[in-house]
């Protein structure tokens, strides 16, 4: 590396560095990553308060049952619900009554089952909060198997044996691939979005920040001291190199801290962090370089042609629309990894950062396919760095009028 | 050995149809300070900025200090652009070695050589500080230890002396020619040329785009003869203009340039001023670089026209 080109790549990484926002990015991220896996851990277990019902029994004969289901029902092995005995008294007098302990909140709320409730397989629910529905489908599973039980005592049929009878299966899902088998309950599926939404707002941001720092070089006027000394491609490339390995600093932090805390706090929760495998740790960094060093560079041509970054928005949009239709077709791509369309999508540069990761990290394409795209992307990379660094040359000495499309073409032609 | 720092064979540049500079030639001896000087509009920096190769001539060849020039070349001039760059949020000292490093000089070397030169621009106290908490003047002279801190063996100034004060002026005066004592070339701009006339030894005067005339400055000077009256008085010396023998008259109030016409006696113009004026000075002078640029333009204007 030259002398200049390290001396650029220098200062953009260590000014990237220093910054605040780096910093809060930095430490705020595996924060983030932390209380997204610990917060609802512990929020359920919060939220587990113990809830007060009561149950009017119109029809008189499956109170008794419903209480002791209800006070049978457990969760992290502690009762879920707190049942006040019925008292003898009349259903309308008794209903007034409970719906006055509801709304003095003596009461969370009562189960009421109608006359012609087990005929049409029907009760209610009754109380302040409706929207609690973990508690609510609990309750419900409750009274059907309530019900159930006692049609089948009904027929003369022993409910504990049908139960048994009729248990269904689980279809578990084990994974295979070259490195051995796993099981997945939906691991890799949860894993391979989250893994890409970090790529996509990452590459994003971390893009837009060249196009910023560019468009800052112009404003403040430093750009005429430093093309005078450094040729524009190395310029570019200086430029691209140091914000891109701020980048991988930040996501070093972040791999470290979660490797850390996958090992501290989240094996206690019962939440088992889906195995990272060693090509889907490679690929994601790869991807990252080479779909930051793709759009950064087109983001610094922008930069480059435009005074502010108000101006760069009408730009910027043609450049990340690719990128919105590869989140769009994500679905697909999960749906047949290996079709046509992922195929296809996979191989388009602009979207190979986003849909060969997904599709590595859902199943091992074939190693060819792995490495066309691979070549096409880095091909593509260099006739971007290339044209920008032409943009470049000319449009950071350009002030006043933003050019247009045209116009950009011809400075790319002809510089 | 080419004794010459700059040579600029038939440059031309055009934007859009506009045409910037137009063939133009200039050679600029070693060690010598060289000013490029014309109004506002008139190619200066167009020219400036193809010597950086910050814009690409579209005729024309140059060569810096003997060869052609190329990035190794470049290296070895310091160029000052006349929108002074500096990044905003850098700390000073941080900000002048990465200057000093894409001119080709070690981190090590070029914190060693800050110190003298913070020193003597009066800013070693702002070392540490970020460029946007310095003042517009210091800024100024930060601006310019960056320009000089790898050594240059040519300068390349653009507007040096624009936006300083008088005490600023002098300490960059002090500078250049001290820097030229040690064997640099210095080229500046200026659109202001009484305020670099004297610190120059040789001049380009160009306007529109076109080389006007050029030489050392004593030469141009004696090309355009010593018919010149420089005036300082007291009273309304308006009816000057109109007196016989006189070709033009540069007011300054209660100083006047007198440019008298070919061949015309001072003697009349003596007689006349001391009868209506209280004269403090009456001077036969070379004519300034100004009036002669002026009357040079305006001359191959009627030519033209």
């Amino acid at each position: 590396m030259s002398g200049k080109l390290r001396a650029v790549v220098r200062r953009e990484y260590v000014e990237r560095v220093r910054t605040k926002a780096f910093l809060i990015g930095t430490v705020l991220g595996p924060l983030l990553m932390a209380s997204f896996m610990i917060v609802p851990m512990l929020a359920g277990r919060a939220g587990a308060k113990v809830l007060r019902v009561a149950v009017l029994d119109r029809l008189g004969t499956l109170g008794p049952a419903l209480e002791d289901g209800l006070r049978a029902t457990r969760f992290d092995a502690k009762p879920r619900f707190d049942v006040q005995t019925a008292q003898e008294s009349p259903a309308a007098e008794r209903e007034a009554a409970l719906k006055a302990a509801v709304l003095e909140q003596r009461l969370d709320g009562y189960i009421a089952i109608p006359e012609d409730g087990l005929a049409t397989g029907t009760a209610s629910y009754y109380g302040r909060n409706v929207s609690n529905l973990a508690d609510l489908r609990t309750m419900e599973r409750v009274v059907g198997d309530v019900f159930v039980a006692h049609r089948l005592t009904g027929a003369g049929l022993d409910p504990t044996r049908i139960r048994d009878l009729t248990r269904g299966a689980n279809l578990k899902t084990i994974r295979l691939s070259a490195a051995g088998e796993r099981e997945d309950r939906g691991d890799a599926f949860i894993l391979s979005i989250v893994l890409m939404m970090i790529l996509y707002t990452t590459i994003l941001m971390w893009g837009q920040l060249v196009m910023t720092s560019v468009i800052e070089e112009k404003t403040s006027r430093v750009v005429e001291v430093l093309a005078s000394g450094v040729p524009s491609t190395q310029l570019l490339w200086g430029k691209l190199l140091g914000v891109g390995a701020a980048g991988v600093t930040q996501f070093l932090v972040w791999a470290l801290s979660l490797f850390v805390l996958s090992f501290q706090g989240l094996a206690v929760g019962g939440f088992k962090m889906p195995e990272i495998g060693p090509l889907v740790l490679v690929s994601f960094v790869l991807f990252f370089l080479l779909g930051f060093l793709f759009y950064a560079s087109l983001y610094a041509s922008i930069g480059a042609a435009v005074n502010t970054v108000q101006e760069a928005q009408n730009f910027v949009f043609p450049v990340i629309m690719p990128l919105i239709i590869g989140m769009v077709c994500f679905p697909a791509v999960l749906e047949s990894p290996d079709g046509g369309l992922a195929v296809g999508l996979s191989m388009v540069p602009f979207l190979t950062p986003l849909i060969m990761f997904l599709r590595i990290v859902v199943l091992t394409p074939p190693w060819w396919q792995i490495g066309l795209s691979f070549a096409l992307l880095v091909l593509a990379i260099a006739g971007a760095v290339w044209a920008a660094a032409r943009i470049y040359r000319v449009g950071i000495l350009m002030y006043g009028k933003k050019p247009t499309f045209p116009e950009l073409v011809k400075w790319v032609r002809h510089s | 050995m080419n004794d010459n720092a700059i040579v600029l064979k038939g440059i031309g540049k055009a934007f859009s149809g506009h045409v910037a500079v137009r063939d133009l030639s200039l050679e600029v001896p070693r060690t010598s300070v060289f000013g490029l000087l014309g109004p506002n509009g008139a190619g200066k920096t167009t020219t400036l900025r193809m010597v950086m190769d910050i814009l690409g001539p579209d005729s024309g060849t140059i060569e810096i200090l003997g060869q052609p020039a190329d990035h190794a070349a470049r290296d070895r001039v310091g160029y000052m652009p006349e929108e002074r760059g500096l990044y905003p949020r850098m700390v000073l000292e941080e900000q002048l070695v990465f200057m000093a490093a894409i001119k080709g000089i070690a981190r090590k070397e070029a914190l060693r050589r800050l110190s003298p030169w913070l020193e003597r621009m009066g800013l070693a106290e702002w070392r540490k500080r970020k460029t946007n908490e310095l003042s517009k003047g210091m800024q100024q002279k930060a601006q310019f230890v960056a320009t000089v801190l790898h050594e240059p063996e040519v300068l390349i100034m653009d507007e040096p002396m624009s936006g300083l004060d008088p005490v600023g002026m002098d300490v960059m005066r002090d500078v250049m020619l001290d820097l030229r004592r040690r064997g640099a070339t210095i080229v500046l701009s200026s659109h202001q040329m009484e305020s670099v006339e004297k610190l120059c030894d040789r001049v380009a005067l160009i306007n529109r785009g076109e080389k006007v005339l050029d030489g050392s400055v004593a030469e141009v000077k004696s090309r355009h003869g010593k018919n010149t009256v420089a005036l300082a008085f007291e009273g309304d010396g308006s009816f000057i203009e109109s007196l016989p023998g006189v070709a033009r008259v540069t007011d300054f109030g209660q100083y006047v340039e007198v440019r008298l016409k070919d061949g015309a006696d001072p003697q009349p113009l003596l007689h006349e001023a001391a009868k209506r004026l209280r004269l403090r000075r009456f001077e036969i002078v070379e004519p300034s670089l100004h009036d002669i640029f002026v009357e040079t333009v305006t001359r191959d204007g009627k030519e033209a026209a």
